[in-house]
């Protein structure tokens, strides 16, 4: 092997590769020179939440062709459209045709009904691409755990600011993450941070909400008197309990949103029934099993209290912003607890908050 | 064959080893191994760990000190009375006030802190931290402990005559020429040789020429072993395989070769590396790079030379008794400070490359293992340079006294931007075994890289906490899951 002929060549490509092109060879500047910007601030880009039509299109489904059911309520769409807008014009001529001054009522009117219905439209569509803005924040903050990638940590950090900047109570976390912002943190790192400065507070109020909701379904379901009254409490519970996490976590969900967020809340659920009930079905069939030798109805109720925190807990993972990376997800032995230690007792079981209030006055 | 004086070594570790896990059912201990060569920075990073913990200072990562969990961390009596206490005090003002680097550490001493944390399920608990520094040089004793004066010999001639080292190493060699091993031994001799083999490895440490691997470190740093026999003893050529003959000078170096090593390097290596529990290994990435590839080559063959006697791996129940695993090691390239933010994963990936074969035995024992850019104390600020229509990620700070730059000579005051050069995307652009992947300050100038010694930055009292770069990262690696 000529050694020499090719040890030059190589030798040559690697310092190529080292980036040693002109220009980038070691240089020493005085600072009184022109050009030279010292930064206090991190250098990378500090741009502010994703336009919304840019998230609706990235988290849309994709490729789905349009199908007849598509066709089907397009078409209808239309035709109750065209049909309230001929009713209208109809009424409005009529109104005309009796007295001139009733038409322009009738004009006004019909005019605030269309401003009014399209403001409703556009709250609802703002509604549902802040949702979707946070889906995309979670992803975009579980990529940059996975790749360690600070300028996509940065940008949940940032929007995670935004969003936080509505909820008084974080003010004084707010400060404080804002002040780490310019200091060297890798990006795994800073998507932890953010979520143990922001979400802590969050996390323990969305608990104590959903065990609440949970105690609530339990006792009214075994103090009630007919089923019906029950299973609609138990609705309107669940349906409240998931719009006001999705207020906590800072979403604000509209009608459309809400029946958006149940569906995400139930196919979660859907996912991960299976898992949660491996950690758990022992106590669950244990507690209710125990509370049903007790009494029927106190069983029921505490079947309600567990789907009920079941419901909860998956609505917590679908609308909270971040993954839970460094703080530990609640399990339902966590909001579900009192509920199952109270049901083995009779009275616990109707004062949900007795049990608790006594320890507190024993230490 | 069994060596007998290790066998008593290893019985003695393990009674130590077992007298530990009993002293820990009473105070948990954490024994926190800080190992790095010469100048890789252990004091200055002790001194910052210690004084984060103690002033409780800007740790955003480091979970339970950013969550308030730690109550309090103060300085404790050390365990051991007979060796020096680290003047951390001290370190901590020269830092801050005199704003200059502390002294290179010359001998042995140790510090021990108490830290008060409440675990994440409530109540408070005590974690004692023992820390040790000593000189980097008397790490390079580490590798001689299973190695046989001939070895050493072959050894050390062959690294005395590789290219790199040839000007340093010219004097040695003509003396050696001229002896004769096996001639009968004379005091005289021993002395003139033992004193050229000392000059010629510290010639090789001059910042040109940066070499890692010199062995034996007392020979750099003597400390109060100085002109004993011990330490008066060089390599010689010996041929092949020849036996020694009684009475020869051969004979003579080969005894006190291994005196040196029981009088010398097991009692460190038992007092100090034997019985860690953590284990951060700093290393001084930039200085290699700055001399050039025979540097950087040198310095992964020590590194892996002085890893291979530290234990790593998962405690199985009955290794935690006797003779315990390390079971975090984090692998840190100091000075990050040096480097724009944007070259921090660059020097992390060269990291990880010179430590490949440490890394994958550790990996292999089931240790946790990380590799982290890091600056303990951070020097400089960030700034960019614009230069025809290039924009240059430049870092801010003051140079040392007489660093020196394109026949410029800095006085300590003056405050500059430094473009240091851009590292290589990939790091084995830099280990081409040609051996001229990049121009250093050995090669004269023109070099591809330029790290210049910075002063500590202005303005921060003793009492204020100090400005680093993932500290806090390396302190959660290290301790995070004791304080949990």
């Amino acid at each position: 092997m000529a050694k020499a002929a090719t040890s030059a060549p190589t030798a040559a490509r690697a310092r190529d590769r080292a980036g040693a092109q002109d220009g980038s060879r070691p240089q020493v500047f005085r600072l009184d020179e022109a050009g030279i910007t010292v930064s206090e601030e991190p250098v990378a880009a500090r741009d502010d939440l994703m336009p919304v039509a840019e998230i609706t299109r990235a988290t849309a489904p994709s490729g789905r062709g349009i199908g007849l059911g598509t066709v089907f309520w397009s078409a209808l769409g239309g035709l109750v459209s065209l049909g309230i807008g001929l009713a209208l014009s109809r009424l409005i001529e009529d109104l005309a045709a009796r007295a001139e001054w009733l038409g322009f009522v009738g004009l006004t009117l019909a005019g605030l009904f269309a401003a009014a219905a399209l403001a409703i439209a556009a709250r609802e569509v703002y509604a549902l691409a802040r949702l979707s803005s946070l889906d995309a924040i979670r992803a975009r903050a579980v990529s940059a755990i996975a790749e360690d990638d600070r300028p996509k940590a940065e940008h949940v950090a940032r929007d995670l600011l935004a969003l936080a900047g509505r909820i008084p109570s974080l003010a004084r976390p707010r400060a404080e993450l804002a002040g780490h912002l310019s200091a060297i943190i890798d990006g795994a790192d800073l998507v932890r941070l953010t979520e143990r400065t922001l979400m802590t507070p969050l996390d323990a109020r969305a608990r104590q909400m959903v065990s609440d909701a949970a105690k609530r379904v339990s006792v009214v379901t075994a103090v009630s008197p007919r089923a019906a009254v029950d299973l609609i409490f138990v609705f309107y519970t669940a349906l409240a309990l998931m719009r006001r996490l999705s207020q906590l976590y800072g979403g604000r969900p509209g009608t459309l949103g809400t029946v958006r967020l149940v569906r995400h809340v139930l196919a979660h659920l859907a996912i991960t029934g299976g898992m949660a009930a491996g950690d758990s079905l022992v106590q669950q069939v244990l507690g209710h099993g125990i509370a049903a030798r007790l009494s029927a109805r106190l069983g029921e109720g505490v079947v309600n209290g567990l789907l009920t925190a079941r419901l909860g807990l998956a609505a917590i993972a679908v609308t909270r912003p971040l993954p839970f990376a460094a703080l530990p997800a609640p399990r339902l032995s966590d909001v579900a607890a009192g509920l199952l230690r109270a049901a083995a007792e009779d009275e616990d079981a109707l004062q949900p908050g007795s049990r608790r209030s006594g320890k507190l006055a024993k230490e | 064959m069994v060596d007998p004086t290790r066998l008593v070594d290893e019985a003695r570790i393990g009674a130590r080893a077992v007298a530990d896990r009993f002293s820990d059912l009473a105070s948990p201990t954490l024994r926190l191994g800080v190992t790095g060569l010469a100048r890789s920075g252990k004091t200055v990073f002790t001194t910052a760990l210690v004084h984060s913990l103690v002033t409780g200072g800007r740790m955003p990562v480091f979970e339970a000190l950013n969550t308030g969990r730690i109550a309090s961390a103060s300085l404790r009596p050390q365990p051991d009375d007979a060796v020096p206490r680290f003047p951390y005090e001290a370190h901590v003002r020269t830092i801050a006030e005199a704003r200059s680097w502390p002294e290179s550490t010359s001998r042995v001493s140790e510090l021990r802190l108490e830290i008060r944390y409440a675990p994440k399920r409530g109540g408070l608990r005590t974690l004692t931290l023992d820390l040790v520094d000593y000189p980097g040089e008397w790490l390079l004793d580490l590798p001689l402990l299973d190695m046989s004066y001939a070895r050493f010999s072959r050894e050390s001639l062959a690294l005395a005559r590789a290219p790199a080292r040839a000007a340093e190493a010219e004097n040695l060699l003509r003396a050696l020429a001229a002896t004769d091993p096996f001639a009968a031994a004379a005091e005289r001799v021993a002395q003139d040789l033992a004193a050229r083999f000392k000059l010629y490895l510290a010639e090789c440490r001059s910042e040109r020429v940066a070499m890692s691997l010199l062995p034996p470190g007392r020979f750099l740093l003597p400390g109060d072993l100085e002109g004993s026999p011990a330490l008066t003893f060089a390599p010689l050529d010996l041929g092949e395989d020849k036996a020694v003959p009684k009475g020869s000078l051969a004979a003579m170096m080969v005894r006190r070769f291994e005196s040196y090593k029981s009088a010398v390097v097991r009692p460190f290596f038992r007092e100090h590396f034997a019985r860690l529990d953590r284990q951060i290994v700093l290393v001084d990435v930039l200085a290699a790079l700055n001399a050039g590839p025979a540097a950087l080559a040198d310095l992964e063959r020590a590194l892996d030379a002085i890893l291979l006697a530290f234990r790593v791996g998962r405690n199985s129940l009955w290794s935690a008794l006797w003779r315990p695993r390390i079971e975090k090691v984090l692998f840190a390239a100091t000075k990050a400070d040096h480097l724009h933010r944007t070259s921090h994963d660059r020097l992390e990936a060269i990291l990880r490359r010179l430590v490949e074969r440490a890394h994958a035995r550790g990996r292999s024992g089931g240790a946790h293992l990380d590799v982290a850019a890091l600056a303990a104390v951070r020097a400089t600020r960030e700034a960019e340079v614009t230069r025809d229509g290039r924009r240059l990620a430049a870092i801010v700070g003051t140079p040392e006294a007489g660093q020196e730059v394109a026949g410029h000579r800095f006085d300590g005051a003056e405050e500059v931007a430094l473009f240091p050069g851009a590292l290589p995307a990939m790091p084995d652009a830099l280990f081409d075994p040609s051996g001229d992947a990049f121009r250093g300050l050995a090669s004269g100038t023109d070099a591809d890289f330029r790290f210049l010694r910075f002063r500590p930055p202005a303005g921060i009292g003793a009492d204020a906490s100090l400005p680093h770069i993932r500290l806090d990262r390396a302190l959660e690696f290290l301790l995070g899951d004791r304080l949990a």
